[in-house]
């Protein structure tokens, strides 16, 4: 497999660094004897409303003066019951309920959904939108990551940050809004294809912006990367050892960040994935600059893997050619009765599956992200489950931010790259 | 559908009913148990709780299992040097309804042979208890309390095992029981009224309480007394 | 603001006439209302209470490429202390409706609330156990935003009706439409049948009468859990 382990531009010991200046290195408390003082301990209440919580967590930390010795995080606070309402839905109509699960990379969520169900009702989609599917999913890997890069670099302080990645984000939705007709909630996918095809010029459009966007990164790589603050911030902070992140579920990003080269795009892959070159970084501490590191050597990935797809788009039809899963065109609807009765069969009765269940896990922006679907042979599924990575990651912070300072929490919190709608569903 | 069946439209009260007469029990394919190197080894071991295999999907194998030694099965899929299921990607409950058993399926990976196995055990609707496998598996620790709180099973040795999604006073049961209707138990009045009733023990578990101090006697006009600043940061 | 009482025409001494007429609008009390207005409307300090998709559709609405505070609203004020409009951004479950409810209770007067999307505004497509169906009956909505989620643009249109608002009002209606009953803080807005004819279900997942039959509406009979 091909891996890449991060080039670090900064030291980790207070040597010359490459670029022949003395390198940061994280602050070390004073060395000055414990007073003894009569202290408590102290209980401090964050969220469920608060900006640095990234949505509607609540931690609830034990504080020994300053530092963490325990966190509870209660989660939960929007709960929106997607799983029971997926069971009261057709295959296709829980399409709109998955990009309201994480609104940070919609179209991900889209695609992992219909390929679970594709999977379990033996569909093989065709060529055109394995590709098409390939190409929206990098785009919203690099959407995804853009936001938690501006909102990271809000926790530590940097707000110019926020307002590039913005900037790209902005294209981005422009992107989703000229395919789809919708910003953040796309709904782009059908099972057995995509609700339409790409629209004239869209690929160009696409590639304006992959030619833009490397400068943006490029930038955001020059503000914080060697940025002290940054590094006092986040090096040796919150760190985990790989044979822990695997055993606490770490996937994704986080997961790499301590070393373990897993990424479902080429341990299991799915759409030729393992036709494309690309590299998956890892990271060697486990800490919180090596997940910043490694989400932005992705985004770099991300692009590379956009342009090899749009180089390979072939053409041909989007959706497959199976009565029994496509609709008609809306021309034949409106023109042929035929067509018309077919169209309203397949809206009203759904697509019926056969039953059994089905696990299929995709790479999110976020890690693995599993749908597990069970069905009985009926047009709605029994049991539709979502494999949340956020929620698995967020399980471990109280793991990471013991006997780390409050405001480490904050950076262990922001660096795990958390979203609430996924995490409680 | 035939018509004494109710409809995802009609049944909205009473949760759903399976949609097909095949029933769920239909499911998967009959496999070769040595299509999987696990399951086959699996058979050899372990013999009689290895209750059913089937294959799903295509190509996913599923192992149902005796779910009383369901820890010693599963840590023997972890550590074994041949399998080494190290990541336990998802711990989740399927309730069909109509009385029948509730499944509770574990999704395993293995990262050094890049294999997947799902295993499920089969849980009575009387006995709905299972030995917890969060020391295998730390992950599992938050999936299993997702189980508890939207199921109702009860993981036996769980370090804390309390509502994770649901409000720990939630009173209307375990929502994603088929039984359970869509729009919960309660009116929406009565569900408004309960929400906003403002208590701290509401807000806190009872380890939490034994810590923090009284909350700080603030003047303010109403019978409720106010817990710690809960939900305002800017008020602290 | 403290400013009403004292002010001729408003507040409690109306009743007595005097100099500038008594109740209705004077030359200097509408002078005055212009100026406060003005100042107001041009300076709202919003509390972002952001939960789902929408509170990314507003924090695009606040960079760099829409940019709030070009209506004066750059001040995102994150504490309730300090803030006049509430925006609620997404959905809001049950289980964050005292959240909410508190942040309103904590905001000073005047203040006011959007209600962004339509999971805020009447439970969207989650007709479900857990989430409430429009904020409206915890908190009362000046200004709801249709959308899911509604565009920046959508986001400062109903910011720019917030400030035709503002600008409408006068101090002599103040103490009328502001007054608040201090025992109903921290209880649901609405009456139990208001509630449930709100919050009656519609949509394409559930059944279109308004209420649903088989619903318990009292909890005198505690629901026990199923499980032991």
């Amino acid at each position: 497999m091909a891996q890449k382990t991060i080039e670090y531009a900064v030291g980790r010991t207070p040597e010359m660094g490459p670029d022949g200046r003395p390198t940061p290195s994280p602050l070390e408390p004073f060395d000055i004897p414990e007073p003894e003082l009569d202290s408590e301990h102290m209980l401090i209440n964050i969220g469920p409303q608060h900006p640095a919580t990234h949505g509607v967590l609540r931690l609830v930390c034990e504080l020994d003066g300053e530092t963490v010795l325990n966190v509870t995080p209660h989660i939960g606070f929007l709960h929106s019951s997607f799983e029971k309402l997926g069971e009261y839905r057709t295959w296709n109509q829980i399409v709109p309920l998955t990009d309201r699960m994480d609104y940070l990379a919609p179209l991900i969520y889209n695609c992992a959904y219909v390929m679970a169900v594709e999977k379990l009702l033996g569909i093989e989609v065709t060529e055109r939108a394995k590709v098409v599917r390939v190409i929206l999913m990098e785009l919203d890997r690099i959407f995804g990551h853009l936001l938690w890069l501006g909102t990271t670099a809000i926790d530590v302080g940097a707000f110019t940050p926020f307002l590039y990645t913005f900037e790209d984000r902005e294209r981005i939705y422009r992107l989703h809004e000229a395919y789809t007709g919708g910003r953040i909630t796309t709904s782009a996918t059908r099972v057995g294809g995509m609700m339409a095809d790409l629209p004239e010029n869209w690929i160009a459009q696409l590639e304006d912006f992959l030619d833009s966007f490397p400068r943006t990164l490029a930038e955001v790589h020059r503000l914080l990367t060697n940025n002290q603050i940054l590094i006092g911030r986040t090096q040796g902070i919150g760190a985990i050892s790989a044979e822990d992140a695997v055993n606490f579920g770490f996937t994704g990003p986080n997961l790499r960040a301590s070393g373990v080269a897993y990424d479902v795009r080429k341990d299991n892959p799915y759409y030729d994935y393992e036709t494309y070159d690309f590299e998956v970084p890892i990271g060697e501490n486990g800490d919180c600059y090596d997940r910043y590191l490694v989400r932005m050597e992705e985004m770099e990935q991300s692009v590379a893997i956009l342009r090899q797809a749009i180089a390979r788009l072939p053409e041909g039809p989007i959706n497959v050619e199976d009565p029994s899963v496509s609709l008609p065109s809306k021309t034949d609807c409106m023109s042929d009765m035929e067509s018309m009765i077919h169209h309203f069969k397949l809206i009203t009765e759904g697509i019926k599956g056969p039953p059994g269940d089905c696990y299929f896990p995709v790479e999110a922006s976020k890690g693995e992200l599993g749908m597990y679907l069970v069905s009985d042979g009926g047009p709605k599924p029994v049991r539709w489950r979502v494999r949340p990575p956020s929620f698995v990651n967020i399980s471990v912070i109280s793991e990471l931010a013991r006997g780390h300072l409050i405001a480490d929490l904050i950076m262990i919190n922001a660096s795990l790259d958390i979203v609430l709608g996924e995490i409680d569903r | 559908m035939s018509d004494e069946k109710k409809s995802g439209l009609d049944a909205v009260d009473e949760g759903p009913v399976p949609s097909d007469g095949s029933g769920p029990q239909a499911a998967g394919a009959p496999a070769d148990k040595n299509d999987h190197p696990s399951v086959a080894a699996l058979f050899e071991r372990f013999g009689d709780a290895i209750r059913h295999h089937e294959v799903n999907a295509g190509d996913q194998h599923v192992v149902h299992i005796d779910p009383a030694r369901n820890t010693e099965i599963l840590g023997w899929l972890r550590d074994d040097p041949a399998h080494r299921y190290d990541l336990l990607a998802d711990v989740t409950a399927v309730d069909y309804g109509g009385g029948q058993p509730l499944r509770v399926v574990y999704q395993l990976w293995s990262i050094p042979n890049r294999m997947g196995l799902r295993v499920k055990c089969l849980l009575p609707l009387d006995v709905l208890e299972i030995d917890s496998v969060v020391p295998l598996w730390n992950s599992a620790n938050w999936l299993e309390r997702e189980v508890y709180d939207l199921f109702g099973i009860t993981f036996r040795g769980h370090p804390d095992l309390r509502r994770i999604l649901m409000p720990h006073d939630y009173a209307e049961g375990h929502p994603l029981r088929k039984d359970f209707p869509l729009r919960g138990r309660f009116s929406r009045a009565e569900q408004t009224r309960r929400a906003l009733n403002q208590d701290v023990d509401r807000f806190y578990i009872p380890a939490e309480r034994a810590l923090g101090r009284e909350p700080q006697q603030v003047t303010f006009p109403s019978q409720t007394a106010p817990g710690p600043d809960e939900g305002s940061e800017g008020g602290a | 603001m403290g400013l009403e009482g004292n002010l001729p025409g408003g507040g409690t001494s109306a009743g007595t006439g005097g100099l500038f007429g008594a109740g209705s609008p004077t030359f200097l009390t509408s002078k005055v209302d212009f100026l406060v207005n003005w100042a107001r409307r041009n300076s709202l300090w919003p509390m972002p209470f952001g939960t789902a998709c929408c509170a990314i559709e507003m924090m695009a609405a606040f960079a760099s490429d829409f940019d709030l505070s070009r209506f004066g609203m750059e001040r995102m004020s994150f504490s309730p202390r300090q803030a006049d409009v509430l925006i609620c951004a997404g959905r809001v479950p049950y289980k964050l409706a005292p959240v909410l409810r508190r942040i309103w209770d904590q905001m000073p007067q005047p203040k006011w609330c959007v209600s962004m999307g339509a999971c805020a505004s009447s439970g969207g497509v989650f007709d479900v156990y857990s989430m409430v169906q429009g904020i409206d009956t915890i908190v009362p909505v000046d200004v709801y935003v249709p959308g899911c989620p509604p565009r920046p643009e959508g986001l400062i249109y109903g910011l720019m009706m917030i400030q035709e608002k503002i600008r409408q009002e006068s101090l002599t209606e103040h103490k009328a439409l502001r007054e608040e009953d201090p025992l109903q803080v921290a209880r649901p807005r609405a009456s139990d049948e208001e509630v449930v004819g709100l919050t009656g279900p519609f949509g394409n997942s559930t059944r279109q009468e308004k209420i649903s039959t088989g619903v318990r509406v009292a909890a005198d009979q505690d629901s026990e859990d199923p499980i032991p």
